[in-house]
């Protein structure tokens, strides 16, 4: 969120200029005018995507691949999983208007399976261009391919930019 | 956190009477055939009094950073005298928890305890086979000190609490016939092996464990089905980190004694060149 800050009146001249300023919005306002300040978004979002292998960095899988839904794009995921049920991923969601970045942690279910599945926490903490400034707060549901590394998510949460 | 269990084929008495440590007594019996020789030998008092002397070897293969290796430990046991050392208890094993175990793509399928007991590791899915070894075993048969090999499969049993389960089987052909099938989670850079004691000769002191090897990963083949068809691949093995930790990857490790001596002992598999 952007934060603004003015200096104090230092003389008796911007006091009274200050003093009118404020008496003109304050009457601004109770005609209905809104002042020029740009209006926080806030929308459902449902982002799907499943990703194919792209990197690794031993307990660290980095996929990437299409996303649909609300916001379509491209996304990247780095996937931790050190053999804890308890996995984080870190995602970037790539899209026309620019790009969301979010954090998860997950717990992973069934270990021994070749597909086991995840579900968790995720936050919307920041972004570029449309969304430099979203924040958000969801759920992220998926499935970790274990013999070939490919992920399929699922994000579903509010985002407000 | 371990479970551990024995099978053998046939059931002997035993008469031990020594002090036992805090560690669980697994009453396995001898095979028939050295059940029979034993009653030809003269028994001894166990002489296994020292402190014992451990070490650890670790290594990787291939050691190529960034790239997925296979994963070999092993520790030796001796005296300092070269008696009999005491029967191993317990081992807690230190790796580096950024370790890609968990991302091997091993052990896709789990096989029941009670069934790699009973039947061994060839019963299991292949799938969850995650190794192999070695092991080798001393035993008093007075006044002389018998060896026996044993074959080791790592094995993926059902997960617990989320977490990996590794099986350890142990099978023992020749002179004594036995299995014993021990279970550790998989945690993050620890394994912490509860070991059963297994009986010697009537009398004598209990199995000890002097050597083992294993491997994690390596040359396994693994099974998935594709458009309908079964196709063999190999697991593609423990993902090594791109960065070589300083000093290297340090591996360390606790050995608990059934006389109750405790002993550790490190390695550390140095970074590759380049």
């Amino acid at each position: 969120m952007r934060s603004m800050s003015r200096s104090a009146p230092t003389s008796g001249g911007a006091l009274r200029r200050a003093l009118l300023s404020g008496a003109l919005a304050a009457a601004a306002l109770s005609l209905g005018l809104q002042p020029a300040v740009a209006a926080t978004r806030t929308t459902n979002v449902r982002e799907e995507g499943s990703l194919r292998f792209a990197s690794d960095e031993a307990t660290q899988i980095v996929d990437e691949g299409r996303m649909s839904g609300t916001l379509p794009g491209s996304g990247r995921v780095y996937f931790s999983y050190n053999g804890s049920p308890n996995v984080s991923a870190r995602f970037t969601i790539r899209t026309a208007g620019g790009t969301i970045d979010g954090t998860a942690r997950c717990r992973l279910n069934n270990p021994n399976s070749p597909t086991p599945s995840f579900r968790g926490a995720l936050a919307i903490v920041g972004g570029s261009g449309r969304y430099a400034h979203a924040r958000g707060r969801g759920e992220l549901f998926g499935v970790f391919h274990r013999r070939g590394y490919g992920l399929i998510v699922q994000a579903i949460g509010k985002l407000s930019y | 956190m371990s479970e551990a269990s024995a099978q053998r084929p046939v059931r002997a008495r035993r008469t031990a009477s020594r002090a036992r440590t805090g560690a669980h007594r697994t009453r396995a019996p001898l095979a028939s055939l050295i059940a029979a020789l034993a009653l030809s030998c003269t028994l001894g008092a166990a002489s296994a009094q020292a402190t014992q002397l451990t070490s650890i070897s670790a290594g990787f293969s291939p050691l190529r950073l960034g790239a997925p290796t296979a994963l070999s430990l092993g520790f030796d046991v001796r005296t300092p005298d070269g008696s009999l050392p005491s029967a191993l208890t317990g081992i807690v094993f230190h790796y580096p928890a950024d370790l890609g175990i968990g991302t091997s793509g091993l052990g896709l399928a789990s096989c029941a305890p009670a069934k790699l007991s009973f039947a061994g590791p060839q019963a299991c899915p292949a799938n969850s086979i995650m190794g192999r070894g070695s092991a080798l075993t001393e035993f008093q048969v007075s006044p002389e000190v018998s060896e026996e090999n044993a074959e080791i499969a790592l094995v993926a049993g059902p997960a617990q609490n989320g977490y990996l389960k590794l099986l350890i089987s142990a099978t023992g052909a020749y002179p004594v016939q036995a299995r014993i099938v021990m279970s550790t989670l998989l945690l993050p850079g620890q394994l912490q092996i509860h070991v059963p004691l297994v009986p010697g000769l009537p009398e004598g002191p209990d199995v000890a464990v002097v050597r083992v090897n294993v491997t994690i990963g390596g040359n396994l083949t693994y099974y998935e089905r594709a458009h309908g068809k079964r196709t063999a691949y190999r697991p593609q093995g423990i993902l090594l980190p791109k960065r070589c930790p300083a000093g290297g990857f340090r591996f360390h490790a606790s050995f608990s004694f059934l006389d109750g001596t405790h002993s550790q002992a490190q390695t550390v598999v140095k970074c590759p060149r380049g």
